[in-house]
């Protein structure tokens, strides 16, 4: 007596379809699942057992076997309870094999044979290759956002017995109230003072240029980057639905009635490791911070007190904009496109870093900076410092301008990004740089000097004409870039290992 | 004690210096405390007497508590070093050891009222004949203002033929020698507080081996001594007994360059002292002296007067184009204290993407040096 079930299981951040075999047959009772489950994955037996028997359904005392086919996949997390259970109940006799034909089943079971919520389900409903599915009442506002999948539910092993039977109709799922996204970002008129730090987030926002704010406690390096997402404009349709995606396969309730729209931030403590960063760490691999920010900014505060071996995983990432994990069970592919923001302090005795003011040993300085690799420094298109406001400006009444205004020249500066056919200048390559930003005379030449004082690398060189040019876009310049903007971008770019010069001019 | 007559005979040859060499070599063994070990006893004996591990009541005057400690530790030191072997690498690496008796011995330290017994030299040991030294010293966390006046001093003093003296420190010692190599003229005098082998700060191993080609290495730690606390007031009394003038050029509230100072005024050697900011934390021990009545460097000619020596040393040509408009107006919002771009746009009444621009221009034409994104003004 054979069975074959739908499901699907959860790989990195994408489902992949699962038939789930289920084999009875005389011998001695016996209960094995083979094909690559995990260990949560195989204690479905206890639960599905238990399940099944609370329901008052039958536990056939005789050998099964239960393959999770393609075998080569490894099956992780309790989303193939219900399969199994259903398989069983199909093998067993107790339904009919007709009535789960072109039905997907998705779902963890407690021992009373309830029906629970599992991680992911918006990219496994996804993957299923059936156009019905049924989950538990906790899942079905994501499974509903597959269109044109049709999404049953119902609360326990029971009622499905009776629905699949014939007995009684699906219950209905109630749907949910759509509600108006109303997650509130704080607001840039919040900061006092400060106008370079707050031009430096506009230009990040505007180009998605990676930003490094230097500056002593206090200075409000994460007030201002708080505020970057709300420059941020909404997240388009696919984006929305590939950061929906990556959200649910971490385990995250999507917001009330739909996907996320507005770009995610994340802020992990610098205590985070290399697969908290990045991803993998577990059989499922879950997705990093940097791919749960993907689509908007990944903070990280202190970036002196990361383990460098953490900072410098995040380097490949950065630059491809996806991470690949590749562990002995297999390898998956992340979506990891941020806008990346830290914040340190210049010294770790937490003053200014102003040269001859701080207690700080020259050698305890640079130990403390040289945690950050040159090669991950170069990553930042925007370095700047940031000082602690005058007391004037704290107590000054008047607000600094709003996001929404600040927002409105990001979206313009974005548009003329898309016109190029990214999503931000930062993604230009150096054929379409050439053409969207050509060189004034003596901006080329003034390169040149900087490119022989030995102040630039050659990604550097690139880099400073991206934000040249996204300056440009968001003051409405137009025209070969001129030198002005060139030194500008220079001077947006800080160089905190840059050593005392020893030359007299 | 028969199986070690061979090598006492042998070491019985062995001239006082090498005996000094390994005495030196003791832990916490410093010029006092080796003064009074030698106090009526030749080198040899005081070896011997260190050897024993029986306390001295000499030292135990000049120690004060701990001393049969002290003596156990010797013992135990002296026991794992053998004088001949130490004495030969000395003089394989090609270091004049000077006592205190040698002809060789620089004569300013022969007045000194705590001489060193020995000093171990790399260079010219002529070099220290020159007929004025004036020691330059301050802090290691220097602005780049103080690096500056540092340099400018270091050359033009070398170029008017007076040697410098400085510690080959980090910061203002490191460029006082750099503006001394740079000019030519008089050889350099460093003093160290390390062997002679042991670099150290290691990032100044270039100056280091340019100081000891163009003029000459002191110390007072034997070979393989690495840095100690102790040693470095230790050394600085030496650079004051070198220097007919001491010059500080930045100095915090505390730090070894007031030690020099000290050391300076108890040799009645003239103190001199630059002014800074009363903003700069690291000007803050220099103006300080000028208050209690240091005498102030305001140019050159202030250490050539203080040496009794007259002349002018002229500027450099300035060649650097003069910045317009906007650009002078940030040079001058900027001041002579490093400063950021945030509180620059604070000060000048320029929209972020032109004041970048501006300080970017400012620092490409030599008006502005960039330190780890702090502005100096570049004189």
């Amino acid at each position: 007596m054979l069975a074959t079930v739908h499901a699907a299981t959860l790989l990195g951040v994408r489902g992949h379809p699962v038939r789930v075999e289920v084999h009875v047959d005389n011998g001695l009772p016996a209960f094995n699942v083979v094909g690559l489950p995990d260990a949560s994955c195989k204690e479905a037996r206890d639960r599905v057992r238990a399940a099944l028997v609370s329901s008052g359904l039958a536990w056939p005392s005789r050998r099964i076997t239960v393959n999770l086919a393609p075998t080569g996949v490894p099956k992780a997390g309790a989303v193939l309870d219900l399969p199994m259970a259903v398989g069983l109940l199909v093998a067993c006799g107790a339904v009919e094999p007709d009535s789960i034909e072109g039905i997907a089943f998705l779902g963890e079971l407690g021992l009373d044979g309830s029906l629970r919520p599992i991680p992911g389900a918006l990219p496994l409903v996804d993957a299923v290759e059936v156009g019905v599915v049924v989950v538990a009442p906790g899942n079905v506002v994501e499974a509903r956002l597959v269109t044109p999948t049709v999404v049953h539910t119902v609360a326990d092993l029971r009622s499905l017995v009776l629905a699949l039977r014939g007995d009684e109709p699906w219950p209905e799922a109630g749907s949910p109230t759509p509600e108006a996204y109303t997650f509130e970002e704080p607001d840039l008129a919040d900061v006092r003072g400060q106008r370079m730090a707050r031009f430096a987030i506009e230009v990040a926002a505007a180009g998605a240029h990676h930003l490094l704010l230097i500056g002593p406690p206090g200075a409000g390096k994460s007030m201002l980057a708080r505020r970057l997402p709300g420059l941020l404009p909404d997240l388009t349709g696919d984006q929305a639905l590939e950061v929906s995606r990556i959200r649910s396969a971490a385990g995250e309730a999507l917001p009330t009635g739909g996907l996320f729209r507005r770009p995610p931030w994340r802020s992990p403590h610098h205590g985070a490791s290399a697969a908290a960063l990045v991803g993998g760490g577990s059989a499922a691999m879950r997705p990093g911070e940097i791919s749960l920010a993907h689509g908007g900014v990944l903070f990280l505060d202190e970036l002196g007190e990361f383990a460098p071996k953490v900072l410098d995983a995040l380097r490949q990432p950065l630059e491809d904009g996806t991470v690949q994990i590749s562990r002995v069970a297999g390898s998956a592919d992340y979506p990891a496109r941020v806008l990346l923001v830290a914040a340190m302090n210049p010294c770790p005795c937490g003053g200014s870093g102003a040269p001859g003011g701080c207690r700080c040993p020259e050698h305890v300085r640079l130990k403390y900076l040289r945690r950050v690799s040159g090669p991950l420094l170069d990553r930042f298109d925007l370095r700047i410092d940031v000082d602690r406001p005058e007391p004037v400006e704290l107590l000054d009444g008047s607000d600094g301008e709003p996001s929404s205004t600040v927002a409105a020249r990001v979206a313009e500066a974005r548009e003329l990004a898309r016109s190029r056919g990214v999503a931000a200048n930062v993604e230009l390559d150096a054929p379409a740089l050439a053409t969207a930003a050509p060189l004034s005379h003596e901006a080329t030449r003034l390169l040149e000097a900087t490119l022989h004082a030995g102040r630039l690398s050659a990604r550097g060189l690139h880099r400073v004409r991206t934000v040249a040019l996204t300056i440009a876009d968001l003051t409405g310049r137009e025209g070969p870039i001129g030198p002005d903007l060139i030194d500008t971008a220079l001077g947006l770019r800080i160089d905190p290992f840059r050593p005392a010069g020893h030359g007299i001019h | 004690m028969a199986s070690t007559d061979g090598v006492v005979a042998s070491m019985s040859e062995l001239p006082d210096a090498a005996w000094l060499t390994s005495l030196l070599g003791l832990p916490a063994m410093g010029p006092r405390r080796l003064g009074a070990l030698l106090d009526g006893r030749s080198p040899p004996e005081a070896w011997t007497a260190v050897r024993s591990g029986r306390p001295l009541p000499e030292v135990a005057d000049v120690v004060g508590g701990r001393v049969g400690a002290l003596f156990a530790e010797w013992a135990k030191a002296a026991g794992d070093i053998d004088p001949a072997v130490v004495w030969a690498a000395t003089r394989a690496a090609g270091v004049e050891v000077v006592t205190l008796g040698d002809a060789a011995y620089p004569r300013c330290l022969l007045t000194d009222p705590e001489p060193a017994p020995v000093l171990f030299a790399l260079g010219r040991l002529d070099a220290v004949a020159v007929p004025s030294r004036v020691a330059i010293v301050g802090t290691r966390r220097c602005t780049r203002y103080g690096r500056d006046v540092a340099m400018e001093l270091g050359g033009a003093l070398a170029e008017a033929g007076v040697a410098v003296v400085s510690g080959l420190a980090l910061g203002i010692d490191g460029a006082a020698h750099t503006g001394a190599l740079a000019a030519g003229g008089a050889p350099p005098i460093g003093v160290v507080a390390t062997g002679l082998d042991i670099v150290y700060p290691a990032a100044n191993r270039r100056l280091w081996n340019r100081v000891a080609e163009a003029g000459v290495l002191f110390t007072e730690a034997p070979l393989g001594t690495g840095p100690r606390g102790w040693r470095f007031p230790s050394r600085n009394r030496i650079i004051a007994g070198f220097a007919d003038v001491v010059v500080v050029v930045e100095s915090h509230t505390s730090g070894g360059s007031l030690y020099t100072v000290e050391a300076a005024l108890d040799r009645n050697r003239p103190v001199l002292a630059v002014p800074g900011p009363i903003h700069s934390p690291a000007s803050r021990g220099t103006n300080h002296l000028l208050a209690e009545g240091c005498v102030p460097l305001c140019g050159i000619d202030d250490v050539l007067t203080a040496l009794g020596l007259v002349g002018s040393a002229p500027l450099p040509d300035d060649r650097r184009t003069t910045p317009d408009g906007s650009d002078l107006g940030v040079l001058d919002a900027a001041g002579w204290s490093p400063t950021t771009l945030d509180a620059l746009a604070r000060r000048v009444d320029l929209a972020p993407v032109d004041l970048a621009s501006s300080v970017a221009r400012l620092v490409r034409t030599g008006w502005f040096d960039e330190e780890r994104g702090f502005y100096q003004r570049v004189r």
